[in-house]
């Protein structure tokens, strides 16, 4: 008995691995990794990745024996005065769940990224930034794994910025492209600078925290919520909004989704990894870890619910209006958290966390699949090209928006279920479980935030059926907008099935998406047992037959629906207009143009505030400027007389700046005496 | 009668001028074209005032009539003053002689001018802070003009001259209206007359106003800031840098050293002004770099707002129990402005060509691919500015803002937190323009230039990750109050 | 105070505020230098009145002796008797009066208005700015800052010739400046 529990907390111990093997694997790739090849820099950062994957598993075998875990200190980060601040990580069912779901789904995708960026990089022209790829991607796992296994509020941010930072530079990874050759840039940009309005506010609530709760120590802050809760109300609301802020940044809701679908930007394998199964719901897992002060005060939770059943109706709507395979998927990812944030809203934080790990497999599975179709698509280009010389020298190609030769295009594909069988088998699959058709498995995790909801509050139970029922759909348009009917342009037609590397991950992810329900299986509820050690479960979740059976009614209606209007008669050409286009006229344009959101923002935000520069700027740096320009305009003029004139021109006015501060200071003094 | 406890209070000081005197007269023997032997005798002088400095560290003692104090705080400041000299030196070797502008009395002047910073810092007589303030300022003026063939030098040099005497001006007034209210000049006794409450408070609290006017103007508070754009850039390079970080400190030495023995009493009528002067300068400082395309202009806005961040600390002066960190968080926070900002302009004097020319964003194109140690280095500095966390620059920025949290300033530690998202706009353009940008830079690199650059680069990291160790030094720096 | 004392008080005043404002007004430079030399005899003579005799001959044989005879000479020397008559920023020298005004205003309010009674200054000495009271102050109590005050005058000539020596090689041609 005392032997296994040495064994047991010596496995505990093992904890900064999760951290180390990945920075680990940066090192190796950076000192050596020009020498190794691409296979070579592949295979360490997939073994870093793998190698953390696998302590993840140790630490939850050990888990199994010890269900409270433990707190494994590394060392002292701060200590000065009265805060004292640590680096120790913390070993719960919570954190090891994500920890699993962060490195299990990273290792696929590492692996998945050997082959696809092997591709990619020969099409963008950079080879050598293979190896720059795989070592931000070993950057982001040990980031994430930071973030998930902080002890207290100062590690989660620096894991929460350190995943900001990479998700910034892999947006970015191919900057010098895009729309002018900054398009990309700019989409990085955006994804920085909103989250770091979020972040700001996470900051605040960080801030907020360690001044009225004296430290930053989970354990401590989540003790001290229930008398705060008595005396200072306010405060812990005030917390809690402003982390929501930050979620709203990380978790890409409204009003801060704007960046995700932008994100798009960067490789495939990083829209899997970061902007669709992991990094996006660190959000998520921030409030099931401060679930106490969320439960402390119901008014939070109310405004949190809101939040994320509007959003996952309203990027549901956006999603139905786009053409771009990535971006469709995007909305549907904004969607999914925004039914995540419901759930933690409604008190369901088990059915949060059971569908954050599901979407996470079939999510990662739609992206990667959908990076196959883009693959396959570039080499048609190709080849093509190759073959027919010139295919687009018809310029109106243009006119209409569409480019006959974007690969990411739906308009441009049909028919690839003949040319890529398997990843047409593995796309349906994930379409099927996004969609929320059992036995897949979104169905039970999606059942479980509707039976919440359905408990909860009817309100956002309508809501939530609502876009459940556009996710069906807009999963079935796309599905049978890019795998059936024919091909639409000359990259379709020449569509070929990619490797077992990439094929290889997608299968073992359409098995997990396949599997995934049974993790809290209606009357087993697994996880809910497991992460009942760490989580307060107020009540536990019932499969309730009628929601259950509503539900999955609401999904085959919605995907026939889809056949209707886009299976029975496909899109003629690239094209022909959306057939929903017409009938629902303006309205379907605003869903293809995102409700306008990004120029609202434009308008009522960066507008305003650009003015406000320039009117700073003007009177302070233009008058100076151009007065230094009048000055010295006639070179002939001696230097005294140019001095003569620059002095008695502006030096006046700053020793006026600075008069009209002493005469401001004195007459507020007159007020006070 | 002078003692020997007296000399030993001011003996770096005292090293520092009178190697400058013997400087001034040894130069005269050195070539024109070997200067490179006056800056490296200044740097050794420089270092041996240094040792003294950190000899006689730890100590608490009144010195010349309690003209002068020699404190924690003193030798804290007199270490960053010595050191900015030194760095300054080695960036001005090379630059002075490209410009063509090598005399060796560009390094007595520094000197004279550190020999006042040094005085500042430990000044405990309103007389003295006057003497200091004006030793330090009058050789700036002429450093500033040092280029003076050239035009922007000359017309820097003068405003700053101009300005700078307006602002002695104020600082005269506001002491002699001190001198009226209390009949005494130096700390011990003002300090003793507030307490027995026989001071005329009126009088006193406008010579404390004017005496804020005329600091507010060393350290580029708004609205007495307007001065530094101009300045900063037609001033050499150099001067500027060692003027953005070293000047900037002498200037927060007098405002702790004068506001926090002498006028505590009058926080509750000062304290507005200071929160109201905070705010501006970060609000105005980070605005108006967001739109300046030209690198000089962009830090010296950004040196504003950095002087706005500590002031935002220091708003809390008459709080008894936050001024301890205050005091610690403000050093801590010169430290690490100081290592970032002379790594930033030590950039801008490798990629300056010509004298006065002005460097716009678009010459920092390439750098990042064909200098990548460089561009790295300048990412630091940016991150720093920028206070992205784990930064040097961010732990700066907690302390401050944990202070002002910690005395109840939500509002201004709020506005802090704002304009500092703001700011890592202009920062990150800088990266931007550097990695992203496809260009040929033709940099000026030398050995003296390299080496501060990275050693300050490598200071920031080290420190980013040990940052305690420096705000404990900071925290054990405290002010002889009384 | 006896009245005659005051009356000579304000009598100085008034001299001293009038000359100082005519130096500033005069548009003629060797004017002003004269208005300046009237305004340094003028507080020469409240030092004298103060009972400091040694304080008021060196101002009159240092600035409106020495110091303004070299203003003079320079003034005829370069020809810039004549300042222009222009503003070059419209309205600046109104804002300027204005404020200076308020400021003024200011501080009538404050000193005669808001201050409170105080008693009066105690008296000092005959002896007390007597030239051998002030060498010896200076020698001991103020020798610090007789000292820095050397250093400062010292680094002020440093930089003026540094300023004003003429460059060996010819002044180079500015370029064309842009911001």
């Amino acid at each position: 008995m005392l032997f296994q529990e040495a064994v047991m907390n010596s496995t505990f111990s093992l904890v900064p691995l999760v951290v180390f093997l990945p920075i680990l694997g940066i090192l190796l790739n950076w000192l050596f990794g020009k020498r190794l090849g691409e296979k070579g820099i592949g295979s360490i950062a997939s073994l870093a990745a793998g190698g953390s994957f696998v302590v993840s598993v140790l630490l939850a075998l050990a888990l199994l024996q010890n269900h409270e875990g433990a707190h494994i200190p590394l060392f002292t980060w701060i200590s000065v005065g009265n805060l004292d601040l640590s680096w120790v990580f913390r070993v719960d069912t919570l954190s090891v769940t994500m920890m699993l779901v962060v490195s299990g789904v990273s290792t696929l995708i590492h692996v998945y990224s050997i082959g696809y960026m092997h591709e990619d990089v020969r099409h963008q022209g950079e080879p050598k930034r293979f190896r720059r790829f795989f070592i931000f991607m070993n950057l982001f796992v040990a980031a994430m794994m930071i973030l998930v296994s902080a002890d207290n509020f100062l590690m989660l941010f620096v894991g929460w910025e350190g995943v900001g930072l990479c998700s910034y530079l892999l947006i970015g990874f191919w900057f010098e492209k895009g729309e002018g050759g900054l398009g990309n840039a700019k989409a990085a940009k955006k994804a920085f600078i909103t989250n770091r309005i979020g972040d700001f506010g996470l900051l605040i609530a960080i801030f907020l925290i360690f001044w009225n709760f004296g430290t930053l120590n989970f354990a401590q802050v989540f003790e001290m919520v229930p008398s705060v809760a008595q005396t200072q109300p306010g405060v812990l609301m005030a917390i809690t909004l402003f982390m929501l802020l930050g979620v709203t940044g990380k978790s890409a809701q409204i009003p801060l989704y704007v960046w995700l679908p932008d994100a798009m930007a960067g490789p495939t394998p990083v829209s899997a990894l970061i902007h669709a199964a992991t990094m996006v719901t660190a959000g998520v897992y921030l409030m099931v870890r401060t679930q106490v002060m969320y439960m402390a005060v119901p008014g939070a939770q109310q405004v949190v619910a809101w939040v994320g059943a509007i959003t996952a109706l309203f990027a549901g709507l956006i999603a139905l209006g786009q053409f771009d395979i990535k971006k469709v998927l995007a909305y549907s990812t904004i969607s999914q958290l925004g039914f995540m944030v419901a759930a933690v809203g409604l008190g369901a934080e088990v059915a949060a966390i059971f569908h954050l790990t599901t979407h996470a497999f079939f999510k990662a599975l739609l992206f990667l699949s959908a990076g196959s179709v883009i693959l396959g698509m570039e080499h048609g280009l190709e080849a093509g090209s190759h073959g027919h010389g010139s295919n687009h020298t018809d310029g109106s190609n243009h006119t209409d928006g569409i480019h006959h030769d974007d690969p990411q295009d739906m308009r441009n594909m049909g028919g690839i279920r003949k040319k890529m069988p398997i990843t047409f088998i593995v796309y349906l699959i994930g379409a099927l479980a996004l969609a929320g058709i059992a036995p897949f498995a979104g169905f039970f995790s999606k059942d479980e935030i509707l039976v919440a909801a359905n408990q909860g509050n009817m309100l956002i139970f309508v809501v939530l059926v609502v876009a459940a029922f556009l996710t069906a759909f807009y999963m079935g348009r796309q599905v049978l907008m890019v795998f059936f009917g024919d091909a639409r342009s000359d990259a379709a037609k020449h569509a070929k099935e990619s490797s077992l590397l990439v094929t290889v991950p997608l299968m073992i992810l359409a098995l997990l998406s396949v599997l995934g329900g049974g993790l809290n299986f209606p009357g087993v509820h697994t996880l809910e047992y497991w992460l009942e050690h760490t989580l307060e479960i107020p009540h536990a979740t019932e499969f309730i037959v009628p929601i259950a059976l509503g539900s999955l009614a609401v999904a085959l209606v919605a995907i026939f629906l889809a056949y209707l209007v886009y299976g029975r008669k496909p899109l003629a050409s690239a094209k022909a207009a959306d057939p929903l286009a017409k009938p629902l006229g303006v309205f379907f344009r605003w869903m293809n143009q995102k409700f306008l959101v990004d120029e609202l923002y434009q308008a009522v935000v960066l507008g305003p505030y650009k003015k406000l520069a320039d009117f700073f700027a003007y009177p302070v740096d233009q008058g100076v400027i151009d007065g230094l320009v009048n000055g010295m305009g006639s070179l002939t003029v001696s230097l005294a007389g140019a001095l003569r004139k620059l002095q008695t021109g502006f030096a006046r006015t700053y020793a006026l700046s600075i008069f009209v501060g002493i005469i401001a200071i004195l007459v507020y003094l007159l007020t006070r005496i | 009668m002078t003692r020997m406890i007296d000399i030993y209070s001011i003996l770096p000081v005292m090293i520092v001028a009178g190697w400058a005197l013997l400087l001034l007269v040894v130069d005269l023997w050195i070539p024109r074209h070997r200067k490179g032997i006056t800056a490296l005798l200044a740097a050794i002088g420089l270092a041996i005032a240094l040792g003294f400095v950190l000899a006689s560290s730890g100590n608490t003692i009144l010195g010349f009539n309690q003209m002068v104090v020699l404190d924690g705080f003193s030798s804290f400041m007199q270490v960053l003053f010595l050191v900015s000299g030194m760095v300054a030196v080695a960036l001005a070797y090379d630059y002075i002689q490209r410009m063509n502008i090598n005399h060796g009395e560009f390094y007595v002047l520094m000197m004279f001018s550190i020999a006042g910073m040094m005085l500042m810092s430990q000044a405990y007589n309103l007389l003295m802070v006057f003497l200091a303030l004006e030793l330090l300022s009058i050789p700036l003026y002429v450093l500033t003009g040092f280029a003076r063939t050239r035009l922007e030098s000359e017309e820097a040099s003068l405003k700053y001259f101009l300005l700078g005497a307006f602002a002695s001006g104020f600082v005269l007034y506001g002491t002699a209206l001190i001198f009226s209210a209390t009949g005494q000049l130096d700390f011990v006794g003002i300090a003793a007359v507030v307490t027995a409450g026989s001071a005329n408070s009126v009088l006193f609290l406008i010579g404390a106003a004017l005496l804020l006017v005329g600091f507010g103007f060393k350290i580029a508070a708004v609205p007495f800031q307007m001065w530094t754009p101009d300045v900063y850039q037609g001033a050499p390079t150099p001067v500027t840098a060692f003027m953005s970080v070293a000047v900037k400190a002498a200037g927060f030495a007098a405002l702790m050293r004068v506001f926090l023995v002498l006028f505590p009493s009058l926080s509750e009528h000062l304290t507005p002004i200071l929160w109201v002067m905070a705010a501006l300068t970060m609000i105005v400082g980070n605005i108006v770099a967001l739109a300046q395309n030209n690198i000089k202009r962009m830090l010296a806005y950004s040196a504003i707002a950095h002087a706005g961040y500590i002031l935002m600390a220091f708003v809390a002066f008459g709080n008894g129990e936050v001024v301890g960190n205050t005091v610690a968080a403000t050093l801590f926070y010169l430290v690490a402005y100081g290592l970032t900002s002379f790594g930033a302009w030590a950039l801008v004097i490798v990629i300056e060509r010509e004298y006065g020319k002005g460097i716009l964003l678009d010459d920092l194109a390439g750098i990042g691919k064909h200098y990548p140690w460089l561009g790295v280095a300048m990412l630091v500095f940016m991150l720093s500015f920028a206070g992205v966390p784990l930064t040097m620059g961010f732990w700066g920025k907690f302390y401050l803002f944990r202070t002002a949290v910690q005395a109840g300033y939500i509002g201004l530690a709020i506005i802090g937190l704002l304009t500092s998202v703001a700011s890592a706009y202009y920062y990150l353009r800088v990266v931007v323009y550097m990695f992203m940008k496809p260009g040929e830079p033709k940099l000026q690199i030398n050995p003296w230039v390299s080496l501060v650059i990275g050693v300050a680069a490598l200071a920031v990291l080290l420190l980013s990750l040990i940052p305690w160790t420096i705000l404990e030094l900071a925290s054990r720096a405290v002010l002889l109050l009384q | 105070m006896p009245v005659i004392g005051t009356i000579f008080y304000a009598f100085l005043a008034i001299v001293a505020v009038g000359s100082a404002l005519g130096m500033l007004i005069n548009r003629n430079a060797i004017y002003s230098a004269l208005f300046l030399v009237l305004n340094f005899a003028t507080v020469a003579v409240l030092y004298l009145a103060l009972g400091a005799p040694f304080i008021a001959l060196s101002q009159i044989t240092v600035y409106a002796g020495a110091i303004m005879v070299l203003f003079l000479f320079v003034i005829t020397l370069l020809g810039a008797e004549k300042l222009p008559g222009y503003e070059p920023i419209k309205g600046h020298r109104i804002v300027a009066i204005g404020l200076a005004f308020v400021f003024i205003a200011e501080l009538v309010l404050f000193f005669f208005f808001r201050n409170q009674v105080t008693g009066p200054i105690p008296l000092i000495g005959p002896e007390f700015a007597s030239p051998r009271n002030i060498g010896v102050l200076m020698f001991t109590e103020y020798l610090l800052p007789f000292e820095v005050v050397a250093f400062i005058l010292l680094s002020a000539t440093v930089g003026a010739i540094m300023l004003t020596k003429p460059e060996r090689k010819s002044t180079t041609k500015l370029s064309q400046q842009q911001d």
